[in-house]
């Protein structure tokens, strides 16, 4: 279990983090979500004791990181795939964690067949394309057997077979009721790995929930394809609705069901070719939610472009 | 106890980091280049020019120090040694690793300078006793030679081990302070050689006693097993070399305690 509370943290003149607050539980995979520079990774740092928090704490299982005694055998995380000595080998990397944690020469190589990169455990780290890093920072986490695992953007720069063994890897992990913490900037990828999500922007919580919840509650719109649109349009907006777009596919409505646009439109004579309910992706509830809250938004293109 | 127990398994983890990197190995290999290679050139030359030297310097000469010269070159790369040992982490991110490892740190800070206080004692005074015996063995029936037997001439041999050792330390100070390799090195390299130069601009009565507080006349005082005039002599000079470096290690500490470590700088 991972507490986080009330963490802030100011860099010089930037709030990077803005009262956090939230919890992480065991058995599940939480998704921690985010624009880049909302304050994920800075977020997870402070969890891991290598930044110092300007307010508040984050604790795991109780404590904080830096008084646990052998740490790898608790949390295990990956920040940056690429925080390896280059001119050491892989398995030399892993030996001195292990020493480091009091762990057993054995679990080294154990945890390099696992990941697979047994083959290249004996080549210098700088070699290694950033899928093999990847991997060589999992096993890294892996190392103590730790109850509690955090990855900061671990889909980076593998290859689709690894993400679909990632995936099915923090899943095992879960079912096996360890905490998985896994930050991303993106939602379609979260949709699909992550259980719980917790979406943070510019430092500040946003929301959480199961991924299920999330989009259950994003307003949906309805797609509708009619004899006459300029009708249609009226009679949606005198009844309160919305129209988001109008194109040849038809309007997009928002603010009414599919069942009170059909009701409408046969009250006023309109003859209905299509009208079908569209569920807001998750792709669209995050832009709506982190809308006004991403550092480098679209309007800097605008500056730049002219 | 448990805390002697983790100080020890993060010591054996910074001891197997030190070893697995070609700089530590190196760095190693060019101190032993340095101090016995040169000590054999400079021990050969003074014996095949033995018979044209001035009667004052035959009078003043000092097979000891003289055998030993190598040492004061070797400084720069035990040097580099000490700097990289803690830059080569900020460099390439790794201190990321290693924290999350030992978030501890006194702890991690402490393994590293056992480990390399020990590494550079064995090393340093390798190297000076092997440059030592072998320069004897060069001057042997030219050149008056000393002996090891002798207290004072074990003492200096000793010392100048040990000062290569409390440069290393000294060295990785200012990585831990600078945390850049290029920077770190660039300044330890000045102390040792640029402030001798400034000192020469200073008022002669001034430059004396100025002088006789930088790292390399240190050094000399060290390892002469009589102390030049105006300098301190050898435990002294020990003395100053190690609140030098209890000082570094000091300031380089409280400000490892207290910035962010995640973060690129």
């Amino acid at each position: 279990m991972i507490k986080v509370d009330h963490l802030t943290k100011r860099y010089s003149d930037t709030l990077a983090v803005d009262d956090l607050d939230f919890e992480v539980k065991p058995g599940v995979v939480t998704g921690f979500l985010g624009p880049n520079g909302s304050g994920k990774s800075t977020t997870m740092r402070i969890i891991l004791g290598l930044d110092h928090a300007t307010k508040g704490q984050a604790t795991v299982n109780g404590t904080r990181y830096a008084e646990l005694k052998d740490p790898l055998r608790e949390v295990g995380a990956l920040l940056d795939a690429k925080a390896v000595h280059p001119g050491r080998t892989a398995r030399n990397h892993l030996r001195a964690l292990a020493a480091s944690n009091q762990i057993k020469r054995s679990r080294v190589d154990e945890v390099l067949e696992f990941v697979g990169i047994s083959s290249v455990a004996n080549k210098k780290v700088g070699t290694y394309s950033l899928g093999m890093s990847q991997r060589l920072g999992i096993a890294g986490a892996l190392l103590g057997d730790p109850g509690i695992l955090l990855f900061d953007e671990p889909v980076n720069g593998l290859d689709p077979e690894g993400i679909k063994w990632i995936r099915e890897f923090f899943r095992a992990l879960a079912n096996e009721g360890r905490t998985v913490f896994v930050s991303s900037h993106l939602m379609s990828e979260m949709a699909v790995s992550a259980d719980e999500i917790i979406v943070i922007g510019r430092g500040r919580f946003i929301t959480s929930g199961s991924v299920n919840d999330l989009t259950k509650n994003a307003e949906g719109t309805v797609l509708a394809r009619a004899s006459d649109h300029d009708k249609l349009t009226s009679v949606v907006l005198s009844h309160h609705g919305v129209v988001h777009d109008t194109n040849d596919e038809g309007l997009t409505i928002g603010g009414l069901t599919s069942d009170e646009v059909g009701r409408l439109a046969f009250d006023a004579g309109i003859t209905i070719y299509e009208l079908t309910p569209q569920r807001a992706s998750l792709e669209e509830v995050f832009m709506d939610l982190t809308a006004g809250a991403v550092e480098y938004g679209s309007q800097k293109r605008e500056l730049t472009g002219g | 106890m448990a805390s002697e127990s983790t100080l020890m398994a993060s010591t054996r983890a910074e001891w197997i980091k030190f070893r697995t990197v070609r700089s530590s190995v190196m760095g190693v290999a060019v101190t032993v280049l340095l101090t016995v290679g040169l000590g054999v050139l400079i021990t050969t030359l003074v014996r095949t020019h033995w018979t044209q030297l001035s009667p004052l310097r035959v009078a003043t000469f000092d097979p000891v120090s003289s055998s030993l010269r190598g040492s004061l070159f070797a400084q720069f790369a035990v040097g580099v040694i000490g700097t990289l040992f803690i830059t080569s982490e900020y460099t390439s991110g790794s201190i990321r690793t290693t924290l999350t490892a030992v978030p501890n740190r006194v702890r991690l800070i402490a393994s590293k300078c056992i480990v390399l206080f020990i590494t550079t004692l064995i090393l340093g005074e390798f190297v000076c006793f092997a440059a030592f015996l072998i320069g004897q063995r060069i001057y042997l029936g030219v050149v008056p030679t000393a002996s090891i037997t002798n207290g004072t001439v074990l003492r200096s041999v000793v010392l100048a081990g040990l000062y290569l050792t409390l440069l290393a330390l000294f060295a990785f100070a200012l990585g831990l302070i600078l945390r850049q390799s290029a920077a770190a090195i660039s300044v330890f390299v000045s102390l040792l050689l640029i402030v001798p130069i400034i000192g020469f601009f200073f008022p002669q009565n001034w430059q004396n006693d100025f002088m006789r507080f930088e790292p390399s006349s240190l050094g000399v005082s060290m390892e002469s097993p009589f102390a030049p005039s105006n300098t301190f002599g050898a435990w002294s000079a020990t003395f100053v070399l190690l609140a030098y470096v209890a000082a570094a290690l000091m300031l380089a500490f409280v400000l490892f305690q207290r910035r962010d470590a995640g973060s690129n700088q």
